[in-house]
């Protein structure tokens, strides 16, 4: 597969590690009231569908960037690959 | 009388005359020929046993999709088995020899198999070795795996190297006949990058096979003209011995480049490259593979394609026969007919299964319409037909067409599925192609030459790279046909799998079993599974198939096609990752010292390290290691440390950053003091350790382990970019940057004075235990000093940039000289933080918790970090949970076995009795008795406790003692002192 | 004067071949130092680089000679190597002074090794272990990239029309230079 960096340009997905899903991102509020189980929603329960998908993809033999890609998991087509700490914060995560 | 089947014309050069030998008989060819060409005209038509029933068989094609003239080539480590002799290119001295026969080829032994033919039918596997099962293993599989297989391995080590590499494109053409020359010059003349592969050694496809003209010269000369033009251009890479044979995500392919196939001798350069092609677009131009009819006895050597019979006489200027009939149900058939008669050879009968009018005049041939070959005679090659009618015709060759198959199989490698077509009876190309890619000529359905050429200007024009140019002159020769897939009136055997022995009968039989599916059919039958991967047999079958199930054959579908088209040896894909080539390896700064000083290494990830280092009289590893223990902890001993991960961090966010990533705080770790830290995982389960220093105000170096210094740099830049993105933090790693080496034992303050400059206050009030500095040695040399201990003792790290590591090494045990110094290994390490109970990658197995491992109280609950909720999960907590806890044998004499399970006295060995496992163990030489850590319910609380220590594994038990985990010096007073 | 010295032993030192047309060389005292933008003082950052260089920090994936012959690499968004010729192992600290601390700077250059290629076969020898397209009108001069050959993780950087200089890590530079000696071999 090609992953096309948004700063890069397209990579073999050689030099990529993945993680996984993209929902990774969003780590709870350790002090929140349902933490424990918010926690345990972040760790264990994840999608796994057939179909397009968010994911993390970091670019190890590369940059040294976490990638958000979105990829279709029928037929691989990626159709959008953003720079994950970007995508961070737009969901609201800072410091 | 060598070449008596040599007749004019061809493409090869027949000013040199090459010797080859095919099962020690001496032949001549000439450069241009193929080892098939070459056979035939040397009037050898056995070429080889076939693979089930051990039947004499001929070479039946002029390509890549031969099923039965498979070789072996070569001799000595060399030996090559199942070439398909169609494609090895002829060169002076080959050596080939025929396969799968006991014996000589005339006289096979194992031809009695054929006699066993009834036994042998569709799914004989399953049906007959199944009972007694006990047989299977001592005498079935043993036996048909004797007699299984083609050719032999030579059972040496590959002489060849191979390589691989990385090719990028704007398109790549895959196939050089007149569709893809076209394709790769309309986009070479619109100026974008072209890769054109063809598996063939001379490029032109079909045309150099052919008597068709384009541009009024003969199409060989044509498609040579294009070559020169293509070659001449930059922007144009020419790739002939290439076979494209995978399609991969986003316009990556596979290719298979044949280097030194052709020539005696490698000359020590790759044999074989295996190539990674990243293309925008691609043109698959892989043309068509004629298809047979089956018919009784039809896969006797001389019973062969009809246009590989005119091949071998366009391109090869050979004869596969004295007198050859034409078996056709379509128009081409009747070239084959006319190009032999051109060539002089006799051609007594076009047999044609359509009662329709002569296609063209073939001088001297009978036409016999509406007939059909029903059975051949000739018990090693093929002497007479018989047809329907009960003709008899003496011919030494038969030609045979039951028309065109468009070669599909890259478009379906991502799922795609070819589409029927009635008027060509025959797949084409689906329309869910891989991404990218095009099909243009016989490929895509475009099946005379004037339309190939046509299709090769249209699709790549509709991909956006255009050529004003003229399309080159050519006419649409006649093409019709009407299929007929087999002779029903045969009553003999009629093959339509000749690789793997499947008849016609035997796709009846498994229909009569039940077998609907294509799918299954293939695995029950094993049609299409050799190594041809049935590119001559699927569509017959699946014909007879359609037939036993009156459906279309459209409905009855058609297998999936896969990488790769054609076989790529294993020695191509391994590339150059063999033997000490596998992986890189690592070499620590003071490996040379190390090589110089009795080392043994030891792999430890990629990193050699020294184990040990073996004095002269000790008479085994131990001896070694409790020596180096030993004169360290009364002494002093120096280890390389180097592999130890380095991550430098700096940022006036780094201390906030740290205090989130380990679970311990560091928010109050000051400039000038180290930290031991443990990392948790999300789940709150340990992942890694080390220590961290605070070099400066917003500057920390952190160690990690050995084995994960590149995880635990990745989960950093997680946490760094995806959870708390606006920290100013920033990491890199230093681990090869410095050269770093513990320096341990009593003497380690006394022998680092004489080496760290005199400016640094070595005393232990400025620089006490878990201190930290930049200092420098040798007279000004920049290094880093950090007062911390694995191994108990007083003892520091001492750093230097890394290309002074070698010396580095060299100063120590100079300075330490008076001490008595020793240099230690990885096993003495290991031994030494064993005695003094750290914890390690045994301990940290990612199934302990901070909890187990007696460390629970470093989790803070005041702060957020990584692993910190989790980790308060009440099943983790359990007041019964496994603890970090030493053990020692009761018999001081006996050693211990890591992996042992805690069982108490008296108890049942099995699961439910189970108390913990032993993780380490070693000889302490500090103690004289073997010592272990291990994890054990409530272990903290159950000191003095005797237990069972069991390895089922080993058959062996012990009876251990709980003790603490610190063995050394539990008060800490020797790495503090 | 010390009572000990020590002597650095560059793990490629000495290497010097021609294989294949292209020859092939550990450039000798090449230092390396990382630069990283501070979060939020990026600015101040680039005007410190462009103080004591002469030149703006490049593109990422471009690199540029400044006025003393530093080239500035830029990696990432906050990443920028800094590669000059300097012989004693206090390559960080002067890089740290010359920026008067505006980027966090941390010693590279015992943490990679180089290897130069030259000559007009160099690009050809490369695509045997370069996944990235070194086509001179895609990685055109000065152009540099990170990525993995053989295993390992390499820089790249095309310092001329026929000249490549690699970078990889120090530790394993003999598998690096065995990976770039049989390139050129298989070639050749």
């Amino acid at each position: 597969m090609i992953i096309h960096h948004p700063l890069l340009g397209p990579r073999d997905a050689a030099e990529f590690v993945y993680l996984g899903d993209a929902a990774l991102i969003d780590r709870p509020d350790w002090q929140a009231e349902n933490a424990a189980e918010a926690f345990h929603a972040y760790g264990y329960l994840r999608d796994n569908p057939a179909g397009v998908h968010q994911e993390l993809w970091y670019h190890e033999q590369g940059d040294r960037s976490w990638l958000v890609v979105t990829r279709n998991t029928v037929n691989h087509e990626i159709s959008r690959v953003e720079l994950a700490r970007d995508v961070a914060r737009a969901r609201g995560r800072g410091r | 009388m060598s070449q008596v089947n040599r007749i004019k014309g061809g493409l090869i050069d027949r000013s040199t005359e090459i010797s080859f030998s095919f099962n020690g008989k001496a032949m001549q060819g000439h450069p241009g020929d193929t080892l098939a060409s070459a056979l035939l005209a040397n009037g050898q038509r056995l070429v080889g046993r076939s693979f089930k029933y051990h039947r004499p068989r001929g070479i039946f094609t002029a390509g890549s999709e031969e099923p039965n003239a498979l070789v072996e080539l070569r001799k000595g480590a060399a030996q090559e088995p199942n070439t398909r002799a169609t494609v090895a290119e002829l060169f002076d001295g080959l050596e080939a020899r025929s396969q799968n026969h006991r014996g000589s080829l005339e006289f096979d032994l194992m031809a009695v198999t054929d006699l066993l033919s009834p036994f042998l039918s569709a799914g004989f596997y399953y049906k007959t070795f199944m009972w007694p099962r006990a047989f299977w293993e001592k005498l079935y599989e043993p036996a048909i795996r004797a007699s299984a297989g083609l050719g032999q391995l030579s059972m040496e080590e590959d002489p060849d190297c191979y390589d691989k590499g990385y090719l990028h494109c704007d398109l790549l053409v895959i196939g050089a006949g007149p569709a893809g020359l076209m394709a790769a010059r309309t986009a070479a003349r619109a100026g974008v990058r072209v890769i054109l592969a063809d598996e063939d050694f001379v490029m032109g496809g079909r045309l150099n096979a052919e008597t068709l003209e384009v541009d009024g010269m003969p199409g060989a000369d044509w498609a040579a003209t294009v070559v020169a033009e293509l070659a001449a251009m930059e922007n144009v890479r020419l790739m002939p011995r290439s076979t494209v044979y995978g399609a991969y995500d986003h316009g990556i392919y596979g290719m298979l480049e044949r280097c030194t196939d052709h020539l005696a001798f490698s000359g020590g350069k790759p044999r074989q490259v295996l190539w990674r092609v990243y293309s925008r677009h691609a043109v698959l131009a892989a043309g068509a593979t004629e298809r047979p009819i089956a018919f009784g006895n039809n896969d006797r050597p001389g019973v062969m394609l009809a246009g590989a019979v005119r091949a071998y006489a366009n391109r090869w200027g050979v004869a596969p026969g004295r007198r050859v009939a034409v078996f056709t149900n379509n128009d081409d058939g009747w070239r084959s007919a006319a190009d032999l008669v051109a060539k002089g050879v006799e051609v007594p009968a076009v047999i044609d299964t359509r009662d329709a009018p002569a296609v063209c005049d073939v001088h001297g041939a009978r036409h016999i319409r509406g007939a059909a070959v029903m059975d051949t005679k000739g018990r090693k090659g093929l002497r007479q037909i018989s047809l329907i009618d009960g003709q008899m015709i003496d011919v030494d060759c038969l030609a045979v067409s039951g028309g065109w198959n468009p070669n599909v199989h890259l478009t379906c490698h991502q799922r795609g599925r070819p589409e029927w077509r009635d008027d060509l009876a025959a797949f084409v190309p689906g329309r869910d192609l891989p991404p990218g890619m095009v099909v243009a000529g016989a490929a895509n359905g475009a099946m005379t030459l004037a339309a190939a050429l046509r299709d090769g200007v249209a699709v790549t024009e509709r991909l956006g790279y255009t050529d004003t140019g003229d399309l080159p002159r050519a006419e649409d020769e006649p093409r019709d046909g009407a299929p007929i897939w087999h002779v029903s009136q045969s009553r003999a055997r009629a093959w339509l799998d000749l690789q793997n022995d499947v008849t016609v009968k035997d796709v009846k039989q498994a229909h009569q079993e039940g077998f609907r599916s294509v799918e299954h059919l293939k695995r029950y039958t094993t049609l299409g599974m050799a190594t041809d991967q049935g590119k001559t047999a699927n569509i017959p079958a699946l014909a007879v198939m359609a037939e036993c199930t009156g459906k279309t054959i459209p409905e009855t579908g058609t297998t999936i096609f896969r990488p790769p088209y054609t076989p790529v040896p294993i020695g191509a894909l391994a590339g150059r990752a063999r033997g000490r080539d596998f992986r890189p390896y690592r070499l620590t700064p003071s490996h040379r010292w190390a090589e110089a000083n009795g080392a043994t290494f030891v792999e430890v990830g990629n990193w050699l390290r020294a184990q040990w280092f073996a004095r002269e009289g000790e008479q085994g590893w131990r001896d070694s290691v409790d020596r180096e223990v030993l004169m360290t902890r009364r002494s002093v001993g120096i280890c390389d440390v180097t592999t130890l991960g380095k991550i430098d961090i700096q940022g006036r966010d780094a201390g906030e950053f740290l205090n989130r990533v380990y679970c311990n705080g560091f928010a109050t770790l000051a400039v000038g003091r180290v930290r031991y830290g443990l990392m948790l995982r999300e789940d709150g389960i340990a992942y890694d350790d080390g220590t961290t220093a605070r070099m400066g105000e917003h500057h920390y170096v952190m160690t990690t382990t050995t084995a994960n210094a590149v995880t635990v740099f990745r989960r950093l830049e997680f946490a760094r970019q995806c959870l708390w993105p606006d920290l100013d933090v920033h990491l890199i790693s230093t681990t090869d940057g410095w050269a770093q080496f513990a320096v341990a034992g009593p003497n380690a303050r006394n022998l680092l004075r004489k080496v760290v400059d005199k400016a640094h206050d070595l005393s232990n009030e400025a620089f006490p235990f878990m201190g930290c500095g930049e200092v420098t040695v040798c007279g000004g040399m920049p290094a880093r000093l950090f007062r911390i201990s694995f191994s108990g003792e007083l003892a520091y790290e001492v750093a230097v940039p890394a290309r002074f590591g070698n010396a580095m090494m060299g100063v120590l045990m100079e300075a330490g000289r008076e001490f008595d110094a020793v240099p230690y290994g990885t096993e003495a390490l290991g031994v030494m933080r064993i005695e003094k109970g750290h914890a390690a990658g045994n301990e940290l197995n990612g199934q302990t918790t901070a909890h187990n491992l007696g460390m629970g109280r470093m989790v803070s609950r005041k702060k957020d970090c990584i692993g910190n909720v989790l980790s308060h999960r009440p099943e983790l907590l359990r007041e019964d949970a496994v603890k970090l806890v030493g053990f020692r044998p009761v018999n001081r004499d006996t050693g211990l076995i890591a992996g042992s399970h805690f069982i108490g006295q008296g108890d049942a060995v099995m699961m439910d009795n189970d108390q913990g496992w032993m993780s380490s163990v070693a000889y302490s030489p500090s103690l004289g008795h073997s010592i272990g850590l291990g994890f054990l319910k409530r272990g903290d609380a159950r000191l003095g406790e005797i237990l069972r220590a069991v390895s089922p594994v080993h058959g062996r038990e012990m009876e251990v003692e709980v003790v603490p985990a610190h063995f050394i010096d539990p008060e800490g007073e020797r790495l503090r002192g | 004067m010390a009572e000990y010295t020590l002597q650095a032993e560059p793990p490629l030192a000495g290497t010097k071949m021609e294989i294949a047309g292209v020859r092939l060389w550990a450039p000798a005292d090449l230092a390396l130092v990382s630069l990283a933008l501070p979060l939020g003082r990026e600015d101040a950052a680039d005007r410190a680089i462009k103080s004591a260089y002469g030149v703006d920090l490049p593109e990422i994936g471009r690199s540029v000679l400044a006025e003393d012959d530093t080239r500035l690499i830029r990696l990432a968004p906050d990443l920028a190597f800094a590669l000059f010729t300097h012989a004693t192992p206090d390559a960080g600290r002067v890089v740290a002074q010359r920026l008067n601390d505006a980027l966090y700077t941390t010693d590279q250059t015992d943490v990679w090794v180089a290897l130069a290629l030259s000559g007009p076969d160099a690009r050809r020898a490369l695509e045997r272990i370069c996944p990235i397209d070194l086509h001179p009108q895609v990685f055109g001069l000065g152009h540099a990239a990170r990525t993995v050959m053989e295993h390992l993780g390499v820089l790249i950087l095309r310092t001329g029309e026929d000249d490549y200089l690699l970078l990889s890590a120090s530790s394993s530079a003999k598998s690096f230079l065995h990976a770039v000696e049989v390139s050129l071999h298989n070639i050749a």
